[in-house]
């Protein structure tokens, strides 16, 4: 379901569902404003239509080792 | 038989000291670097910003760079034919009209500005003197009328200030191409054979409307252009690509994981902040840590005044008051069970 980025330096950007949130944060024993962040007006965070508070998981690749990286959009 | 280093074996330990590890390893082969680079005269078109200044520039996350640069990749046939690159090129190429002028005489008692194109000029960017007056009209909303290669410009005034202030304006005015985008030169990937234009501008946000330019892959080196046109986590991997291409250039070569943390921790935010005093080291939570970097005396009296607390977590507050770093074995702390406890025996 992952969709194409619109360049190849941006990464495949999703809004997190409710549930998987709750797991990450349970599973990584962080809270919320401990991810790192995104702004709602931030030109991805605009195409995907994401609020504050959404988390946006993103499909890393550095290198050929990939790997799922979390920004929680704030406002801004 | 050689031991095969298992994946696992370069994965980062738990308390690994990580920051320090990437500081020390960018920083020392750091001092190798050439502290100034020179130009010299006569070579391609733009040289760009390289070594320790450009280090700084990105690192320090400079809103401008000192010397922008775009690598516009081409769709279709512009990819392939050098015509059609030409064509593009011609597009994004800004051309100022002081370059197209030859003579400019302003008349203050009729109000009147007569310029004289260059018709050499004309040619060699493919315009005619009807477009560049089109142009001028259209910019400034200004009466122009057309006359072989000169453009006679009748203004509603006979201010002078006026007259001059306009005379400056239309010799900045951008004729053809993008504002801001410099000047496109067509080049040759020796590897793949594609054609590819390289311009001393970031104006990317135009430059990816011209037709037959690749959205997807036209690069800039100026950061903050990429952060505006595709977010953070472009900026994050534009400033790790960046970091890496200048070490590269100076044969240093640094651990890309180490270059990625500290892009990682520069875009943290949601917006690209420096590492410097107004960006990470000025925003630590800790009192002392930030009094240990700069302005100590600023941050000891504002955290004495609005009672802040430091709950000397962190690596510096602690070296500051001679306390054990909580980093790799002084992370964790023993503690005995009570019920433990009394089976200890007292030596005797």
């Amino acid at each position: 379901m992952a969709g194409k980025s619109d360049h190849e330096i941006v990464p495949v950007h999703e809004i997190l569902r409710l549930k998987e949130v709750n797991e990450l944060l349970q599973e990584k024993h962080i809270a919320l404003e401990n991810l790192p962040k995104i702004m709602e007006s931030d030109p991805q965070c605009r195409k995907l239509g994401a609020k504050p508070g959404h988390v946006i998981k993103i499909s890393r690749n550095d290198n050929g080792n990939a790997y799922l990286y979390y920004r929680v959009v704030v406002e801004g | 038989m050689a031991k095969e280093k298992k994946d696992d074996e370069f994965k980062v330990k738990f308390s690994e000291p990580v920051g320090m590890m990437a500081a020390q390893s960018v920083g020392e082969p750091g001092t190798q670097m050439i502290l100034r680079s020179f130009h010299f005269a006569g070579i391609e078109s733009a040289i760009a910003t390289s070594g320790l200044p450009r280090i700084v520039e990105l690192v320090d996350a400079k809103k401008k760079p000192a010397t922008p640069l775009s690598t516009i990749y081409l769709t279709g046939s512009a990819a392939k034919d050098i015509e059609a690159a030409e064509k593009v090129s011609r597009k994004i190429t800004e051309v100022k009209m002081n370059t197209l002028v030859r003579r400019i005489v302003e008349n203050f008692s009729k109000g009147t500005i007569k310029i004289l194109l260059s018709g050499q000029e004309l040619e060699s960017e493919e315009l005619t003197p009807k477009q560049v007056a089109d142009k001028l009209g259209k910019l400034m909303k200004l009466d122009c009328s057309v006359e072989g290669f000169a453009i006679t410009i009748s203004m509603h005034t006979k201010n002078l200030r006026e007259i001059r202030a306009v005379r400056v304006k239309i010799m900045r005015a951008v004729i053809s191409g993008i504002d801001g985008a410099g000047k496109a030169v067509v080049q040759k990937d020796n590897k793949t054979g594609e054609l590819y234009l390289i311009s001393a501008g970031s104006n990317i946000e135009s430059i990816i409307t011209v037709e037959g330019v690749d959205k997807s892959r036209t690069y800039t080196n100026d950061v903050f252009a990429m952060y505006r046109q595709f977010g953070i986590e472009a900026a994050r991997n534009a400033l790790a690509r960046e970091l890496k291409a200048t070490l590269d250039e100076q044969k240093i070569s640094v651990d890309i994981r180490h270059l990625l943390l500290i892009a990682d921790a520069m875009t943290a935010s949601g917006n690209i902040k420096g590492v410097g005093r107004h960006g990470l080291s000025g925003e630590k939570h800790s009192v002392f840590a930030r009094a240990a970097y700069e302005e100590t005396i600023k941050h000891l009296i504002n955290a004495a005044a609005f009672g802040e607390i430091d709950p000397m977590r962190g690596v510096t507050e602690n070296i500051l008051v001679g306390k054990q770093i909580p980093v790799g074995t002084g992370s964790v702390k023993l503690a005995i069970r009570k019920e433990d406890m009394a089976k200890v025996k007292p030596k005797a």
